[in-house]
């Protein structure tokens, strides 16, 4: 099939694109790579965040740039968001040592940028307002898909960091779980596996596997 | 949505029924060797020996790496530069392993300083989706691990290295925890525990199908809390040694900056991955931006012996539609929970749990053979019936599940709760690498190695869950090893660049064909057009950099 080019702008500078393909890769093509970050290229690590709008008069806003693809007229402006600095989570957390961690947790003024900037699609305000309530499960399931871009911290006027939040409620949940590790002894099935023969060895992992035992 | 592919739809959608309760097709023994030896892209004779190094003459390689392990370093080898940075260990690599060890020597008195090309967590373990294997089920043991783990890897896994792996799966489990990661539980607060291609037991936690991100956002946000000089944006540029073969630190080059950064370091702990980018035969790659197999090249000059090279991972399912997603992982949960791999006819060709080598075989074969559906932008893949997970488990099941999967492809108006998607294998996932022993040191003193970027574990097919375990006992061991055998600080040369040089001089190939002189580690993928971009000195001198600081004029070989 026969590609379809459009034009496209990068911090002003106008570029050609192939309808199909996302703004990392037209940026690549048009030799512009590192006028933004990438690092995944797959929508997870949260590098290539951009801002953008549309010459339709559609509302823009907030995009990674591995995950959108072209469209004719798009302007797009880099907007990379720096790590913030981590906090210490707490086993067995609470409200009040999630507000003593995040002394801006309550200045929420509930304008919903936060949701509308996330490329995850998480609720990202409701969340913050969860986590005032202290409904930390919720809150962790949330947060599951967080890729840390940073852009709900990043547009949030009243210094909310709801991802950096997300993270401290899912680690302090983690590290509250117990866990235990039966210990076993079985020498003996070692020495049988780890038989020096290359060609036997796979012999008995073959037959070991299927019972988990070694069989007479 | 993909009318292009109607009639195809239909046969599929049309065979369904019968197909939900049919067995999946088995290949007997005999048919696995053939789908691999005819149309796995490792059997295909893509591959040839070098002329120089520890592997020279000995063993094959893929064609576009056996060029890079025989390049030309970026630097002169006269290039002396003086330590800006001293520490006492020196990572390189920001992924899962890299921030493993890193967090390992927490709390040792050393200083230790993690280099990454990318940022910290920008890596092949963000994106790992499916999950982490350890022997937590019933009926499940570490041996049984080690039994699957060695027949998928067709016997040839260091049955050493692998015995480790299998024995700290568990313990790597209770670590991660601690540390905060949520893996998926059952009602009853057990581990949720998945099958994947050739575990003989449910054996895989995962966290949804964002496991990996789970585990490296964590480790990340760890390793900030920290005393760890972390070097965001600094790239690898060569091994530096005593001049008695032992290295004792690296040269970087600071993107940002755009000079190199001498780190005379007392140990080295090389976490720099896998090689995805450098697109084998022209294969789309599931991998990060920065796996372009430079640790590879790095130890190689440096004398590290390399195994298993000529074997790589194409996961069977990579999208192949939309084109914007084509080599991006479809995780093979999705398969052990239920979608079956089905043809252009709609015929069930094979169990989707074969081993991955097995099936990229035999969905290379469908394709071959007509038997695969052609995209509008002339790409060839198979069908996932995805559709038959919410018919197997429940309506809904296959977004709670798969919720990534779910949103990359409702971007393009795909739902795969409705229509199935297509696949076709992408390169996935380096199974040799730098030949390490079971403390991660490598052949060379100073040196030691952790994650994708060794070779032996996983012999030449790893299981699904493998690697993010790998990454975490490894990471935590070569920590380990380095606390216990650290070595003093030594000299900073590049002889073994000389040496390299000479060897080179004499290689038949690089003396008569002028075009394979490349110069090496490739650090970005070639798509990409991204370079190391050095600062001119006149320019940096211009901005008030004192002349104490001064380096050679430029350092670059390029």
């Amino acid at each position: 099939m026969a590609e379809k080019t459009v034009e496209i702008k990068i911090s002003g500078k106008t570029i050609q694109a192939q309808v199909g393909e996302t703004l990392i890769h037209a940026l690549w093509a048009a030799g512009m790579a590192e006028s933004i970050k990438t690092g995944c290229d797959g929508g997870v690590c949260g590098a290539c965040t951009v801002t953008l709008r549309y010459s339709d008069g559609r509302t823009g806003g907030t995009e990674l740039a591995c995950m959108k693809p072209v469209e004719a007229g798009m302007e797009i402006f880099p907007c990379p968001v720096e790590a913030d600095t981590a906090v210490e989570p707490v086993a067995n957390p609470e409200l009040s040592t999630l507000q003593l961690a995040f002394p801006t947790l309550n200045r929420c003024t509930k304008c919903g940028s936060c949701t509308t900037a996330c490329p995850m699609s998480i609720p990202v305000m409701d969340s913050v307002l969860r986590m005032q309530k202290g409904e930390f499960s919720v809150v962790a399931e949330d947060f599951t898909t967080c890729i840390h871009c940073g852009l709900c911290r990043f547009v949030c006027e009243d210094k909310v960091k709801p991802h950096n939040m997300g993270l401290w409620v899912r680690r302090s949940l983690g590290m509250s779980r117990n866990f235990a590790i039966a210990k076993t002894e079985a020498e003996q099935d070692w020495q049988y596996l780890l038989v020096e023969d290359r060609e036997l060895r796979l012999r008995r992992a073959r037959q070991f596997r299927q019972s988990g035992r070694i069989e007479p | 949505m993909m009318e292009w592919a109607k009639e195809s739809l239909e046969k599929l959608e049309a065979s369904r029924p019968a197909r939900l309760d049919q067995p999946a097709p088995q290949p007997d023994s005999a048919q696995a060797e053939a789908l691999l030896k005819q149309y796995h892209p490792d059997y295909l004779g893509h591959e040839r020996t070098v002329e120089v190094g520890p592997n020279a003459g000995k063993q094959k390689f893929p064609l576009e790496l056996a060029q890079l392990l025989e390049g030309d370093s970026p630097l002169e080898p006269d290039y002396l530069p003086k330590p800006k940075i001293e520490t006492d260990v020196l990572i390189l690599g920001g992924g899962g392993a890299g921030a493993t060890a890193a967090l390992t020597l927490e709390g040792s008195g050393l200083s230790v300083h993690l280099a990454t090309k990318l940022r910290l967590g920008d890596s092949n373990t963000v994106m790992a989706e499916g999950g982490i294997q350890s022997a937590l089920g019933d009926g499940d043991s570490p041996r049984r691990h080690f039994a699957d783990a060695l027949v998928g890897g067709h016997g040839e896994n260091d049955p050493d290295l692998l015995r480790i792996l299998c024995e700290q799966g568990p313990e790597s489990i209770r670590w991660l925890s601690q540390l905060g990661c949520l893996f998926d539980q059952n009602e009853d607060g057990r581990f949720s525990l998945r099958g994947g291609g050739g575990t003989s037991v449910p054996r895989v936690l995962a966290c949804r199908d964002y496991t990996g991100l789970e585990i490296m956002r964590v480790l990340k946000d760890a390793v900030r809390l920290t005393g760890t000089q972390i070097l965001e944006e600094h790239v690898a540029m060569e091994l530096v040694d005593d001049g008695k073969g032992r290295v004792t630190g690296a040269i970087l080059f600071d993107r940002n900056a755009g000079n190199p950064v001498c780190v005379s370091a007392r140990a080295v702990i090389l976490a720099t991955g896998g090689s995805g980018q450098l697109r084998l035969q022209g294969f789309p790659t599931s991998n990060h931006v920065g796996a372009t197999g430079d640790g590879l090249v790095l130890a190689y000059r440096q004398g590290c012996r390399l195994i298993h090279l000529d074997s790589y991972q194409y996961h069977p399912s990579g999208a192949c539609y939309p084109e914007a997603l084509v080599g991006q992982l479809v995780t093979e949960a999705i398969r052990s929970l239920g979608a079956q791999v089905v043809n252009a006819e709609g015929v069930h060709f094979i169990d989707e749990m074969a081993y991955r080598d097995v099936l990229a075989g035999a969905i290379i074969k469908e394709t071959a053979e007509g038997r695969g559906v052609k995209t509008p932008h002339g790409r060839t893949g198979i069908w996932l019936d995805t559709p038959m997970i919410d018919l197997k488990k429940g309506a809904g099941t296959l977004a709670r599940q798969f919720p990534g999967l779910i949103h990359r492809f409702a971007r393009y108006n795909i739902d795969p709760a409705r229509k199935p998607i297509l696949i076709y294998p992408t390169l996935h996932y380096q199974n040799g690498g730098i030949r390490v022993d079971s403390q991660c040191r490598t052949d060379v003193a100073g040196l030691w190695a952790c994650g994708e970027v060794t070779g032996g574990l996983h012999g030449k097919n790893r299981l699904m869950g493998n690697s993010l375990l790998d990454i975490t006992v490894f990471g935590r061991r070569s920590a380990e090893s380095v606390l216990r055998n650290i070595p003093e600080r030594g000299a900073l040369t590049l002889t073994h660049l000389k040496r390299f040089q000479v060897e080179r001089e004499k290689a038949e190939r690089v003396k008569k064909d002028g075009s394979h002189i490349t110069v090496s580690p490739k650090f970005f993928p070639d798509a990409s057009g991204m370079k190391l971009k050095p600062v001119a000195v006149e320019q940096k001198q211009e901005t008030g950099s004192s002349s104490s600081n001064f380096e050679p004029r430029n350092p670059f070989n390029f």
